[in-house]
């Protein structure tokens, strides 16, 4: 047992916590720049300090519990949906120097795929117990949406797994840098698992969880103060986390592209990290959101049929000579 | 699918282009000249014909007048005015029908108070409130034609 | 088998997407909504009766306030019906500025329509490309009358300002701009397959429902019914303009967006004609006595507001106010059909068919 297996997590929790502050900030910049607005600009310079000013506000409410909620499940929800976004950090290999890995597990994916999984009981739960209309509402659609879209989720990233012979990140990393990038080869499982990873993230177009127009802000319509905050904080760190999955799984991580390997490796992962989260914003300020029903379908006719094909597919080229080394 | 890249490339190339937010606290919002704005009312020039609070849809206006100091002079001038804010819907009404032009639109916008007594305008405060007075006013102009 | 339960849910008279203080007493099963019931009222403030005690001049800034997102044309029923009891004459200029504005205000209002619509199905950037533009014709009636929103501008008889120095060739600009600048709203929105899919084919008014509802405005012409007012019953001048009526197949929800969308199109047609044929010289008020005193009698005019037919009754005795006024609100009538429309969708479709048929509760509730 070494001392930094205590103090890494912290930074990594201070680092999370600085990144949703400013990815608040930045998402709202952007949302703002596309909406011809300037985004926030009162708190400090360029209002710079604008989410750490909400996230204090939040800090200092008033805790309030609807009286006729259930009480050990009210808070006991966001605590749920909370702890497996930050724990899945703890596979994320940022980059292949060692005091930037955490553990590195043999089933790293797996780990992911299966612990990011709990959030959405929380969120039937923080629903649930609200005992609130809209909340229950909000939570049906997430555990519904949660459970369809699991399954072209990690379908999808079968093909990956196939071409690295690895559950882990770290190792399928490396061979994107041996071979090519995931995202040429696996060009269907990458569009399978962006869409599903959106809907995973409960993001638009498919926010249909916390539709603002329809529930006013579905399962966390009764929470106030810090149990909010835990709850969106769980859901930018699902951002956070999404995100360097992708880059991991499709993006060769922190492989330098074009042989450009003067710029450290952490450096290409923050920006492939960035591209990612920029796409999310811009998808949110673009599409209308598509109804629960339509979420389903897309899901389940769509997406999964996909997801195999795109298995199917790697398994037959795999064997192909010459194109083998790229699957 | 085109239909959905299609709107975001409007999206990215809206985010390049000049905002068109205001700085309203910080920088005030000029008005054009015929903004109906809070009143100005200059009592030197009001003869007291109650037409503004006759023609008043909410009744806000009440004013009383008194006999002229002068004894030589005939008529009546103003004693108090008021306006009370809370129900004026500044319509224009009231500068229209003024023959004299003792009530005349400005363009001050900003009648946030903390309470309600203080929208409660009197003489004083609206003849003090003699900045951005609108000039191109109605009744200056020939009245409408007819009887 | 698994017990379920219906349940009543209030939808509003706070909610977002509401669209003022309507609430929706909703059973529902799941997410289907299996009985509904508007509830209205709320912002009911009595506008006819009150007018009752007001002279003709002084009703004309309440009717601002019926439906506030199109105060010109309600300014503008209210003036046409005393005007046709009372048989005046307007000046052409007078004429001219009204239509100008009226249909520079249908598209404010379709706009703002617009806007919300979309937030409604859950985009939100369109809202705020609607209100910038919405934003510049604001502004433009802001110079012209004084105000954004309540503009007070008509009276009987004719309009209370000229044109400002300027002013036509800012409208006329704004109409070339407007114009192309639907292209980029179609870019965005039309084509857009999520777009799409939660219009086409919901929310479907039929030709039966929408004359036994006595629907009006878009709301009767996505069904392919031609019917507008301003060609209909032509009032003011606009037999003089060349404009089309843009009509629907199937009464969903994607061709009333087509239909709005393209009536914003043919009323800045309309703006640009009359800009051109705009009078030179002339007043801007008719020969109107100094107190409106109405002859004894009834009248009944109705006119193409954005929402659809708004009428005024006015039963006169002779005096200097009126002995009743009814307005006929084209957002009560048309919101009389959501009841059916609703019943068997979902929460989701509920919203978007809601927002569909554009009602102002200002002038629902009167």
């Amino acid at each position: 047992m070494d001392w930094y297996i205590f103090v890494y997590p912290v930074i990594l929790l201070a680092i999370v916590l600085v990144f949703v502050m400013y990815a608040i900030y930045f998402e709202r910049k952007v949302i703002g720049w596309i909406q011809l607005r300037k985004g926030p600009t009162e708190t400090g310079p360029k209002g710079l300090f604008q989410s750490a000013a909400d996230v204090f506000k939040l800090l200092i409410k008033e805790d309030i519990i609807p009286s006729k909620a259930d009480r050990p499940l009210f808070k006991l929800a966001p605590i749920l949906a909370y702890v497996p976004a930050f724990s899945v950090l703890a596979v994320i290999p940022f980059t292949d120097a060692p005091y930037l890995k955490f553990s590195n597990v043999a089933v790293g994916l797996m780990y992911y795929l299966a612990l990011s999984s709990i959030t959405v009981m929380g969120v039937l739960l923080g629903g649930w117990a609200s005992n609130n209309k809209y909340s229950l509402l909000g939570g049906m659609r997430a555990g519904a949406q949660m459970i369809s879209y699991e399954i072209p989720l990690v379908l999808s990233v079968v093909g990956v797994v196939m071409s690295a012979g690895s559950l882990n990140l770290t190792e399928i990393v490396e061979t994107q840098i041996a071979g090519a990038w995931n995202v040429f080869p696996q060009f269907l499982g990458f569009v399978v698992f962006i869409i599903a990873a959106i809907a995973e993230l409960n993001r638009t177009p498919f926010d249909l969880p916390e539709a603002e127009s329809e529930l006013v802000a579905g399962y966390h319509t009764e929470y106030t103060g810090f149990r909010f905050a835990f709850f969106m904080l769980a859901e930018y760190t699902y951002v956070f986390a999404m995100a360097s999955l992708i880059t991991i799984l499709f993006f060769g991580g922190w492989d330098a592209p074009f042989g450009l390997t003067f710029i450290p490796p952490l450096v290409w992962f923050i920006l492939k990290f960035c591209c990612f989260v920029f796409l999310l914003f811009w998808l949110r300020a673009t599409f209308p959101r598509l109804r629960g029903d339509q979420l389903m379908e897309f899901a389940w006719k769509g997406l999964l049929p996909l997801a195999i094909i795109n298995i199917f597919v790697s398994a037959l080229l795999k064997e192909v000579p010459f194109l083998s080394q790229y699957f | 699918m085109l239909g959905l890249f299609k709107g975001m490339g409007i999206t990215l190339k809206n985010m390049t282009k000049p905002k068109v937010t205001l700085g309203y606290p910080h920088e005030p919002i000029k008005m054009p000249d015929r903004f109906r704005g809070i009143q100005h009312f200059d009592p030197e020039k009001c003869i007291v014909c109650n037409q503004c609070a006759r023609i008043c849809p909410t009744n806000c206006i009440s004013l009383t007048g008194k006999k002229h100091p002068d004894p030589n002079k005939r008529g009546k001038i103003i004693n108090t005015y008021d306006i009370n804010f809370e129900i004026c819907i500044l319509c224009d009404l009231c500068t229209e029908v003024c023959p004299t032009e003792a009530i005349i639109m400005t363009n001050r916008y900003e009648l946030a108070t903390y309470s309600r007594e203080a929208l409660l305008k009197d003489m004083k405060w609206l003849h003090a409130n003699d900045q951005m007075i609108r000039q191109d006013n109605i009744s200056s102009k020939p009245k409408r034609g007819g009887k | 088998m698994l017990r379920t339960e219906e349940m009543v849910l209030n939808l509003g008279p706070q909610h977002p997407s509401m669209h003022g203080v309507l609430r929706l007493v909703v059973k529902i099963d799941g997410e289907i909504i299996r009985e509904i019931e508007p509830v209205v009222g709320y912002l009911h403030r009595g506008t006819e009766k009150l007018a009752e005690d007001l002279n003709y001049t002084q009703i004309i800034p309440y009717t601002d306030r019926l439906d506030y997102l199109s105060s010109m044309t309600n300014n503008y029923v209210v003036c046409h019906a005393t005007e046709t009891l009372m048989g005046l004459e307007i000046p052409e200029k007078a004429e001219y500025l009204r239509v100008i504005v009226m249909e520079m205000n249908r598209v404010a209002s379709h706009l703002l329509w617009l806007g919300t619509f979309l937030l409604d199905v859950g985009a939100l950037t369109p809202f705020l490309y609607c209100f910038r533009d919405r934003e510049q014709i604001l502004s433009m009636f802001n110079e012209l009358c004084g105000a954004r929103l309540t503009y007070n501008y008509m009276r009987v008889g004719g309009v209370k300002w000229d044109a400002p120095a300027g002013w036509l060739d800012k409208v006329k600009n704004f109409a070339d701009y407007m114009i192309n600048e639907i292209q980029n709203y179609h870019e965005l929105i039309s084509g857009n397959e999520i777009f799409l899919q939660r219009t086409k084919g919901i929310g479907v008014i039929t030709k039966e429902m929408a004359l036994s509802y006595s629907l009006s405005g878009a709301n009767i012409r996505c069904t392919g019914i031609d019917w507008d007012l301003r060609k209909k019953q032509p009032y003011s001048v606009y037999d003089r303009f060349d404009f089309k009526v843009p009509l629907g197949k199937t009464g969903d929800l994607l061709d009333k967006y087509h239909c709005r969308m393209d009536e914003m199109v043919e009323a800045m047609k309309i703006v640009k004609q009359a800009v051109e044929g705009f009078p030179e010289g002339g007043a801007t008020m008719g020969k109107v006595p100094r107190v409106l005193r109405v002859p004894e009698g009834e009248v009944y005019v109705g006119v193409e507001s954005p929402r659809g037919e708004l009428g005024c009754h006015i039963v006169s005795k002779g005096k200097d106010k009126p002995w009743r006024i009814k307005f006929r609100r084209p957002s009560f009538y048309n919101l009389q059909v959501a009841k059916e429309l609703l019943v068997g969708q979902n929460i989701a479709n509920l919203v978007a068919i809601l927002g569909s048929i554009d009602i102002v509760l200002g002038e629902v509730d009167g």
